[in-house]
């Protein structure tokens, strides 16, 4: 592990994180209107994800859980305008004007990049994962393989 | 009708999840992926019949304009198709549950969920109406497929899956190229704008991309010299994932070329066509007779059988388009359950090797009855399902004197019933062989298989029944592909 050589890099990956999250929170937000977006948020959060499993620290575990429900809530935004009788994906824009922050544009494009973030972070952690695991070593075990005979 | 179209796209994707998110708790996973195939399948149904009575449907993805954004056209060719792609891969799950997790079986665990995931790419292949978003459904079916293709790790899949990566990988970037030249050409993707645009470029351009996209999905499609990937991959997998891949996977390939060729109105390139498919039904029918592994034949006759296809599809007659359709809706299902036996034969002997097995007709009758009804159907015999598919091929041939491909054809059915025939003898008839040698056997739910293959054969048998209002619809839909007029109508207006 790379933690027991470099204690500069445990650190700076540590310090770095948050600003990261930072970076890809407003990723997401931006890709309303400018470069950016749910999957180019999901990479950057993903890359945090990363580096701090090769760093050792902790990290989310539960990849599997979000990529359901991040697909769950992406399918349900898709799919939810055919209830009310527009074309399938169709989405609502909303402009908020508020104290602080002035005019605020969002709409149902909103959840639908949180879906495809929570996807893209959820697959980068199940591959770790299943980096991570020795079960894709295991050698043959065995079992009949209709060519083994003939190759 | 909308509702049945995304229905179709997005249930085997929320199964495909929900079955991830049940993991180990069996009964939950099956269910979900269950209920989400057979929603999928149920819904293709309903959209056939509404599309046959009503019309092509077409679907504005959020509303956007099509020169802007994607539409799924549901229009009669893939209303046609599409349920029995659908149905193929719900009995094929049943199957797999059947099975278990067993040296021949696919991890549950991961089967399901991909298979899913694969269905979704098919339905949003076969529905969409613009070239990138084919190109995407494509990938969505292959990124699956790799991982179902070598889950289990073992060295032969291991190998075989690197070639099928490969391949695949290098027509997808051909596709990509292909899509950049087009787009250069035309300035759109969309299909129904390309049926307008592609006739006015200059005879060399337009040739040219046909030739390109005939590559690409001849790819997909393993046909003549870009096969040889196909019979060394698709004999490693397990039993399921060959018999999904076999009924489906290539025959994605075909129904592209199918739709993008007659709508863009390719029909200079049918001689061309016509040779490489006379080549590919020889070739791959003589490949069949070489093997002695009941997978192995399969998986060549996989090859012999796209000849037919594209033979139909080469002639750009009304008749032969036809035809190829009908053998399309055919072949997917009988592919389906030759492979199911083929895994239902593994499971009872423990291997598929011709020369290790024996006696199954004695011991097992109703396997030998599951194996016989298809297998003489792919064959072409009557009053079987390939029976009426290859006669509507043939017929366009002769209507189109185009003598050298119908004997082609003629040639390579009677191989594919002589390899047939050697499966039979080598594996139903003779003697059982001693079962000491140390094969493992794997019993599974034998009732649950059995079942799933009844079905499937049932299904083969229905289409059989119902050929001659299915020949009218493939007749109808290729009418529509040939005059491209109302697909552009219905998908602009």
């Amino acid at each position: 592990m790379i933690v027991a050589r470099s204690p500069v890099f445990q650190l700076g990956v540590q310090s770095a994180s948050p600003l990261a999250v930072i970076v890809g929170v407003y990723l997401l937000f931006a890709g309303h209107n400018n470069p950016g977006g749910g999957f180019a948020a999901g990479l950057v959060l993903g890359a945090v994800v990363t580096l701090r499993t090769v760093a050792g620290l902790q990290r989310p575990v539960y990849g599997p859980t979000l990529i359901t429900g991040g697909t769950l809530l992406v399918v349900a935004v898709a799919a939810a305008p055919l209830l009310w009788g527009d074309p399938l994906l169709d989405q609502k824009v909303v402009s908020v004007d508020a104290p602080v922050l002035g005019t605020i544009k969002t709409g149902s494009a909103l959840p639908f990049d949180i879906g495809v973030t929570a996807i893209v972070v959820g697959l980068v952690i199940a591959l770790l994962d299943g980096l991570s695991t020795s079960e894709a070593l295991v050698p043959d075990r065995g079992s009949p393989s209709p060519h083994r005979s003939s190759s | 009708m909308s509702t049945l179209i995304a229905a179709t796209i997005l249930t085997p994707l929320v199964s495909a999840v929900l079955g991830l998110a049940a993991r180990t708790r069996t009964r939950a996973r099956d269910a979900a992926t269950l209920v989400g195939l057979g929603t999928a399948a149920a819904a293709s149904l309903m959209l056939l019949v509404r599309v046959s009575t009503e019309g092509t449907h077409v679907v504005r993805v959020g509303g956007w304009h099509p020169e802007l954004g994607i539409v799924l056209v549901a229009d009669l060719f893939a209303a046609l198709v599409l349920p029995v792609a659908l149905t193929i891969i719900f009995v094929v799950e049943l199957f797999a549950i059947g099975q278990r997790r067993t040296a021949w079986g696919a991890n549950p665990e991961l089967a399901g969920p991909l298979l899913g995931v694969m269905t979704a790419g098919v339905s949003l292949a076969m529905l969409t109406g613009d070239l990138f978003t084919l190109f995407v459904a494509f990938e969505l079916i292959l990124v699956s497929s790799y991982v179902l293709l070598t889950h289990q790790g073992r060295r032969a899949q291991i190998r075989a899956g690197m070639s099928y990566v490969a391949m695949n990988l290098l027509a997808s970037t051909l596709f990509l190229f292909g899509l950049a030249f087009i787009y250069a050409a035309t300035g759109t993707v969309n299909l129904a704008l390309l049926t307008e645009r592609i006739p006015e470029l200059s005879e060399g351009v337009r040739l040219g991309i046909g030739a390109w996209f005939f590559v690409v999905f001849g790819t997909k499609a393993a046909v003549f010299p870009l096969f040889s990937w196909l019979p060394d991959a698709y004999p490693t997998a397990p039993t399921t994932i060959t018999a999904v891949f076999a009924g489906l996977l290539t025959k994605i390939g075909i129904y592209a070329m199918i739709r993008f060729h007659t709508l863009t109105g390719m029909d200079r390139l049918g001689s061309v066509m016509l040779i490489v498919a006379g080549v590919t039904m020889v070739v791959g029918a003589l490949g069949a007779l070489a093997q002695s592994d009941v997978k192995r034949i399969l998986s060549f006759h996989i090859i012999s059988q796209i000849g037919y296809m594209l033979m139909g599809l080469g002639l750009f007659s009304a008749a032969g388009t036809a035809g190829a359709i009908l053998f399309l809706v055919h072949h997917m299902p009988v592919k389906t359950v030759l492979f199911l036996v083929g895994g239902l034969i593994e499971n009872d002997q423990g291997t598929g090797s011709l020369d290790r097995s024996g006696g199954m007709a004695a011991r097992r009758p109703l396997i030998a009855a599951l194996f016989a009804i298809p297998a003489l159907s792919l064959a072409g015999l009557p009053p079987f399902s390939g029976f009426v598919a290859k006669f509507a091929v043939i017929s366009a041939g002769i209507e189109a004197a185009s003598i050298p491909i119908v004997v082609a054809a003629l040639a390579a059915g009677a191989l594919t019933l002589l390899s047939m025939a050697k499966i039979w003898i080598g594996v139903f008839w003779g003697s059982s062989p001693d079962a000491s040698d140390g094969r493992e056997t794997a019993p599974g739910n034998r009732r649950t298989m059995l079942a799933a293959t009844g079905l499937a054969v049932a299904g083969t048998l229905t289409i059989s029944l119902f050929a001659g209002t299915l020949f009218d619809l493939s007749l109808r839909a290729s009418d529509d592909l040939r005059a491209p007029d109302s697909y552009r109508s219905a998908v602009l207006s």
